[in-house]
């Protein structure tokens, strides 16, 4: 086989809570290393509960959940975490320690890296979120939302995973925070070599970032593809409780002119309708 | 199925024909009753009318499985600190002396009756925590007329208590997902850690109380001033009817509880002589 | 006729900082009026919801200076908890807001404050959980139902005391796109049924925008500007520059009326979008063929 094995697979997986009911239904999921990949859906459809099951901290009801080769029913939680890191919706959730340097270091530690390595990988990490040295000695708790939210990814790069999951990183973020953080996952992905999956409900932001959707709803995956094919599936997305950002709802509404259906951002929308204007 | 305190009950299940009042008193009242009954097979037989009645009640029994370790530890405990940690009494009557230590019969007596009271009083606590809901509580509380603002603020540290436990809970999942695994560690270790979940935990509570404190403004609540002196309805309240078989289990409830109280003072029953299985035993073992 | 809600030269710093969260505000609102109210965080948006409110400064410690009128009387002048007779309040985490043990309790819980009595109650509950649709979850408590439908009960159970004005601070924040649009469409109602008073704040645009009848947009503790929705998005340049993302349908007709293909009212919504551009896709066809 000359292609790579997926890094994440999920097989078949089925997901029951200890209460018995079921969270997630034959469930089949590939994720190669390097995707940019957008995970969304109604509240409830099981978006969280699939990324819990990625990263191990769930064991599949059947099926099987493959990361790097190793099965996650047999794979011990320290063994995860250096492949596949979760940063939960609220920062506060998250963070433990009195200073942001111990908060970064706590996941090496943990992993019983010697403090040489520890050290090194904090300060990569907090260079790649943007944390400054004077911070390194404050308490998290009185940093600002954005800065905290820093702070707990930092603290899952230090682990160094392949795979960062990401849940809900615009909620009460302003534009201007939106596309920052945006941004920041677009350079790990592309210049630190991170897989980067979003849980999100913010259209706007899957459409201009998300290079695959998977959309997910009743517990299962309704649709997976490239966001603009996904994007242009109505029926799939009313299933689904979403519906697309406005300025592809536009160009759907307009596709007897030419405009694409699958039309993501207002920079595709506006070249579109000046290509077409010179063409008449 | 609804979730109670303790499980879940069936929907289908006779306990919500009762109003929550009487549930309470019967907590209340019956796990009373071994205080006053001495001989362990009557504190058996109230033991198995529990199970009856939580079977009654439809109570998912296989929950009652993680209470048998505690009912075996504990009573493992109660016998070795009545026996072995018993000390010396010449006035008793000794059995047995292992390895210097005196094993008397009263000794353990006494702990068999102490062990088969407190089965029962639990029995009757997971009885009533199986079958009722927080709001049942606060029906109950309600319907004897304490004051709202004492109901309320026991809703309240509910509730508060609630949003703990589900930030606990993430908390842990979120340490687990930094890496942190607590088997093969040292208590020491695992005391620190369980130290740790405390900062995120005071963190939350204090960014949401204000937030909390603001919903309760919000719904027009004030504790002081013209606004907390309105005349209030209560419509939860109206959800739940006293019946006719309400009122016949209070009495009959109230009327065991005096039964008791007459057989055991005024009749002379129920103390440690007219125990059958005590004396069974004490033929048996010396 | 007078405001309803009216802001006159209004200072508010709070205590323990040195710079004021709001700075000289004006703002007159008008009865049944919708008035979105965007800008970054930290901008002083939710400073100026809790200070129409009544919670600043009842709940907060600070320096006022100027005038926040309710009906023509002071915030401070009404008696504690009379407040929120007239304005009902909705916050974004729905977590703090389930102060209760089911939903029931918590629609029921304002009604009583209030004073209402149990027909009362029973005819505005069946009111209230037809409009948002909470029926199948009357009986759950709250750590049986999600964030996003947390934050449904929260507006329910403010609206079920039916408050003439209504404040919305990030209601929407923990939904999915189609909750979301359920949630402006019972503000819409309320509109339409009740006429009232609607502030929302939202970062979320696309939503709010085709209901709001006005928009505000505050930046770094001031009132940038206010107007009416349509006028308010003719200034684009202004908003870019301060960092709003506006929704795409309007941003693409902002490029078109800036190289001249559209000078009249910017649409709104993607139908009324998609009706325009009709027209000068239709109007270039023509002019090319002549």
């Amino acid at each position: 086989m000359s292609e790579k094995e997926p890094f994440v697979q999920v097989k078949n997986m089925i997901f029951r809570y200890p209460d018995g009911t079921q969270a997630l239904s034959n469930i089949n999921l590939n994720i190669r290393e390097g995707e940019f990949m957008a995970l969304i859906g109604q509240n409830g459809s099981g978006k969280t509960t699939l990324s819990k099951c990625i990263n191990g901290l769930f064991k599949p009801s059947s099926g099987d959940v493959i990361v790097d080769g190793q099965n996650t029913k047999t794979t011990s939680i320290v063994q995860m975490v250096r492949r596949v890191g979760y940063v939960f919706q609220n920062p506060d959730h998250q963070l433990f320690n009195s200073n942001c340097w111990d908060e970064i270091a706590y996941g090496p530690r943990n992993i019983e890296l010697s403090e040489a390595e520890v050290k090194e990988r904090v300060e990569e990490a907090a260079k790649v979120v943007g944390l400054s040295e004077e911070l390194f000695a404050e308490h998290p708790f009185f940093l600002p939302k954005g800065q905290r939210q820093r702070v707990a990814i930092g603290s899952i790069l230090a682990l160094r995973p392949k795979v960062i999951i990401v849940d809900e990183p615009t909620t009460g973020q302003d534009a201007k925070q939106s596309l920052e953080i945006m941004d920041f996952l677009v350079d790990l992905n592309e210049n630190h070599g991170h897989t980067v999956v979003i849980i999100t409900h913010d259209m706007p932001i899957v459409a201009r970032y998300a290079k695959r959707v998977v959309a997910m709803g009743n517990s299962r995956i309704l649709a997976d593809g490239p966001t603009a094919e996904v994007f242009s599936q109505h029926d799939i997305l009313a299933e689904a409780s979403l519906e697309p950002p406005q300025i592809t709802q536009l160009a759907q509404l307009s596709g007897g002119f030419g405009f694409r259906a699958g039309t993501l951002t207002v920079t595709e929308m506006w070249e579109q309708f000046q290509a077409l204007v010179t063409s008449f | 199925m609804r979730k109670t305190l303790l499980g879940y009950v069936p929907d289908e299940s006779p306990i919500y024909a009762i109003h929550p009042f009487v549930k309470l008193f019967f907590l209340l009242v019956v796990s009373l009753f071994p205080m006053f009954i001495t001989p362990p097979e009557w504190n058996l037989f109230l033991m198995l009318f529990l199970l009856g009645a939580m079977w009654y009640s439809k109570v998912n029994m296989s929950t009652l499985r993680i209470y048998v370790p505690v009912a075996v530890s504990m009573g493992t405990i109660i016998l070795l600190s009545y026996t072995v940690l018993g000390g010396t009494h010449p006035e008793y009557q000794l059995l047995y002396k292992i390895a210097g230590i005196k094993i008397y019969w009263e000794r353990i007596r006494d702990a068999i009756v102490v062990y088969f009271r407190i089965l029962p009083m639990i029995f009757s606590m997971v009885f009533f925590l199986s079958t009722s809901r927080e709001r049942d509580v606060i029906v109950a509380m309600r319907s004897i007329r304490l004051p709202f603002i004492v109901t309320y603020i026991f809703a309240m540290s509910l509730r508060a208590a609630g949003m703990v436990l589900e930030d606990f809970h993430i908390v842990r999942q979120a340490e687990k997902a930094r890496g942190f695994d607590p088997a093969g560690k040292s208590l020491y270790y695992k005391i620190r850690q369980y130290v740790m979940y405390m900062i995120p935990l005071f963190a939350l509570s204090l960014r949401r109380s204000e937030d909390f404190t603001n919903a309760l403004v919000a719904r027009g609540y004030a504790f002081t001033g013209e606004a907390s002196r309105v005349k209030r309805a209560d419509y939860v309240l109206t959800h739940y009817t006293f019946t006719t078989l309400d009122m016949v289990l209070t009495i009959i409830i109230g009327l065991s509880f005096v039964a008791i109280l007459y057989l055991r003072y005024g009749l002379g029953y129920l103390d440690l002589d007219s125990s059958w299985f005590l004396s069974w035993l004490q033929g048996a073992i010396t | 006729m007078a405001p309803i809600i009216e802001v006159k030269d209004y200072t508010w710093r709070y205590l323990h900082t040195t710079e004021p969260a709001l700075k000289n505000i004006n703002l007159q609102i008008e009865e049944g009026t919708f008035l979105g109210i965007i800008g970054p965080n930290g901008s002083g948006k939710t400073t100026l919801a809790n200070s129409i409110d009544g919670l600043i400064p009842g709940q907060y410690h600070g320096i006022k200076k100027g005038v926040v009128n309710i009906r023509g009387k002071e915030v401070e002048d009404y008696a504690k908890g009379s407040l929120q007779r007239t304005i009902g309040m909705v916050f974004s985490d729905p977590e703090a807001q389930f102060t209760a043990m089911t939903v029931e309790d918590e629609l029921v819980f304002g009604m009583e404050n209030l004073g209402m009595t149990i027909p009362e109650i029973r005819e505005r509950l069946a009111w209230v959980t037809e409009l948002t649709g909470l029926a199948p979850l009357i009986d759950k408590p709250p750590y049986e139902i999600s964030g996003g439908q947390k934050q449904r009960v929260a507006l329910a159970a403010v609206l079920a005391m039916k408050p003439e004005i209504l404040i919305l601070d990030e209601p929407t924040s923990m939904l999915d796109p189609i909750s979301r649009k359920q949630v402006f469409a019972v503000l819409s109602k309320m509109k339409q049924e009740q006429n009232s008073t609607i502030v929302v704040i939202e970062h979320s645009l696309e939503n709010l925008v085709p209901l709001a009848d006005r928009m505000a947009l505050l930046y770094a503790g001031e009132l940038l500007f206010e107007d009416e929705t349509h006028h308010f998005f003719q200034r684009m340049d202004l908003l870019l520059e301060k960092d709003v993302l506006p929704p795409g349908a309007l941003h693409f007709f902002h490029h078109l009326i800036q190289a001249g293909y559209y000078n009249g009212r910017i649409p709104l919504t993607a139908v009324d979008a998609a009706e325009k551009l009709a027209q000068i896709m239709k109007k270039s066809v023509e002019e090319a063929k002549s």
